[in-house]
């Protein structure tokens, strides 16, 4: 039994008397498993039987295939054999994630560790289960909760321009309206139109279109959804949110706008980075307002493994003592603001595996934030 | 005589010199302030319609501008902004109208000369 030496991390054969062991197990808040060289379960401690629905002396003696779902059933035994054969480890020594089936037939989310024991007997392996349906449930809440507050800074950012986007509504509308008294006033009276009757028609159809077009955008901006992940260049999404974001902007501002060459697309929840843009043009603008010519930069680039996306805007900065909280929830300077525009966006874009940096600037030059994200896979390697 | 009408808005524009002519009026469009400054100016029995969002000039400031003429074409203000709004650009100008879009026509060939 030379070539079968144990591997370093092989535990020593337990020196307490078994009965001793088994209380220490049944104390353990960890479920533990012990099986022997065939699979057969040898040890089966009361933690188990709750995670599992099963009495140790239904457990004792069944191939530990019992309490998996079929599917790693099936490729368990393998495993197993192609171990003892081979020595490759897929499992021992390191902890992962599998699923549990519960006696009810509940499948659930199970952290398992596996150790190997060389025993008078032959070799034993030791699993440590932790179900990890709590850790779940929280981690879920949490997601809930923080597309929750995404919806609703939406829906704030959203109220705040409902003024705007009254009087954007308004430009279509005017030219509807008049296209139309036009038509209605020679009709009354007499005036022969029928030769330009075809194109106001069509003109008035293009304006009740564009109208149609504002709403419908507002509303792919403010409905719930779930997230998502598209692959998509970002300069048109970039694009289409800084449209949203001038709807009706009162006071006119430059907008130098420096898109990106050949960048590689990026995957992403598209109305969730639009919402990262409206964010900071808007938060640009709100800081430049006070300048006499106020204009912003948005510049993209690629950047190592990533896309970034900068607004530089030419307002005073950010004072140094506001730079701690900035990205927090409710710091705001502002009279009106909520102080979610930041500390939601950063979110996001960690959300995606990127972030949101600030170059602060100050005497003289305005802040400038930076989303960064990583370059999505390229298409041959997706499939 | 003519009616001036100074609106970036293409659609709002052109709708608005469809209807004018229409009506009777002859009608010169600009897209900007600076560009009614570039053409023949406005005469004293002429009307210029000034749409009070405009890039560049502000319509506030067109507004101010054509009523310190010697002689002063009349002045009408088309917006779609809000009545704050309109107080504050307008602080101490007394323009001929103001109008808020959704424009109605009858009340604008109502504070026009007649055709
Ligand atoms: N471009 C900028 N220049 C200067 N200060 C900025 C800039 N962007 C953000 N800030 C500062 O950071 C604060 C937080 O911004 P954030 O977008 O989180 O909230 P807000 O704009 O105040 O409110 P909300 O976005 O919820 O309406 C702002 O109040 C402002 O003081
Ligand atoms: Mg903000």
């Amino acid at each position: 039994m030379k070539d079968f030496a144990p591997p370093a991390e092989a535990l020593r054969p337990p020196t307490v008397s078994e009965a001793r062991l088994l209380s220490v197990l049944d104390t353990a808040a960890d479920g533990i498993i012990v099986i022997d060289e065939h699979a057969r379960i040898l040890i089966f401690n009361k933690a188990c039987e709750t995670m599992f629905g099963l009495s140790a002396a239904e457990a004792v003696g069944q191939n530990v295939k019992l309490v998996m779902p079929t599917q790693y059933a099936r490729d368990h035994d393998a495993y197993v054999g192609s171990y003892i054969s081979t020595g490759v480890k897929k499992i021992i020594g390191i902890g992962r994630e599998v699923q549990g089936l519960h006696a009810d037939g509940t499948v659930f989310p199970l952290e398992l560790s596996v150790g190997e024991a060389a025993t008078p007997d032959g070799r034993q392996f030791i699993g440590i289960l932790r179900d990890l349906r709590p850790r779940k449930e929280s981690e879920q809440r949490l997601a809930d909760l923080q597309s929750e507050l995404v919806h609703l800074a939406r829906v704030s950012a959203i109220d705040e321009m409902g003024a705007a986007i009254a009087h954007e509504l308004n430009q279509p509308l005017t030219a509807l309206m008049l296209y139309l008294q036009a038509i209605r006033r020679a009709h009354s009276r007499g005036v022969d139109i029928v030769t330009v009757l075809g194109d106001i028609l069509d003109k008035a159809a293009g304006e009740a279109e564009r109208a149609g077009h504002i709403i419908q955008r507002m509303r792919q901006f403010v409905e719930k959804r779930d997230p998502e992940r598209h692959v998509r260049p970002l300069d048109p999404l970039i694009d289409e949110a800084i449209d949203l974001t001038l709807l009706g902007q009162r006071h006119r501002i430059r907008i130098d706008r420096q898109p990106g060459v050949d960048l590689p697309p990026v995957s992403v929840d598209p109305v969730q980075i639009q919402q990262i843009v409206v964010n900071l043009v808007r938060n640009a603008i709100e800081a430049a307002a006070g300048v006499a010519d106020p204009a912003i930069r948005i510049r993209t680039r690629a950047s190592e493994s990533s896309v970034v996306l900068e607004v530089q805007d030419n307002g005073p900065g950010i004072a140094p003592e506001a730079l701690p909280k900035l990205f927090e929830a409710f710091a705001s300077s502002k009279r009106r603001g909520m102080g979610l525009g930041l500390a939601i966006s950063r979110t996001i874009a960690q959300n995606h595996g990127g972030d949101l940096l600030v170059d602060p600037g100050g005497n003289g030059s305005g802040a400038c934030f930076s989303l960064v994200l990583p370059a999505a896979a390229m298409p041959d390697e997706v499939g | 005589m003519r009616v001036h009408v100074v609106e970036d808005d293409a659609g709002v524009s052109d709708s608005l010199a469809l209807i004018l002519r229409n009506i009777g009026h002859s009608v010169v469009s600009h897209r900007d302030a600076e560009s009614l400054f570039k053409g023949p100016l406005p005469e004293a029995g002429d009307a210029v319609i000034v749409d009070l969002s405009l890039p560049g000039i502000s319509g506030a400031h067109l507004v101010r501008w054509l009523l310190n003429l010697a002689a002063p074409p009349r002045v009408v203000v088309i917006t779609g902004q809000s009545q704050g709004f309109i107080d504050h650009q307008l602080r101490g100008l007394v323009p001929d109208g103001v109008m808020r879009k959704p424009l109605d026509v009858d009340a604008i060939a109502g504070v026009l000369p007649a055709p």
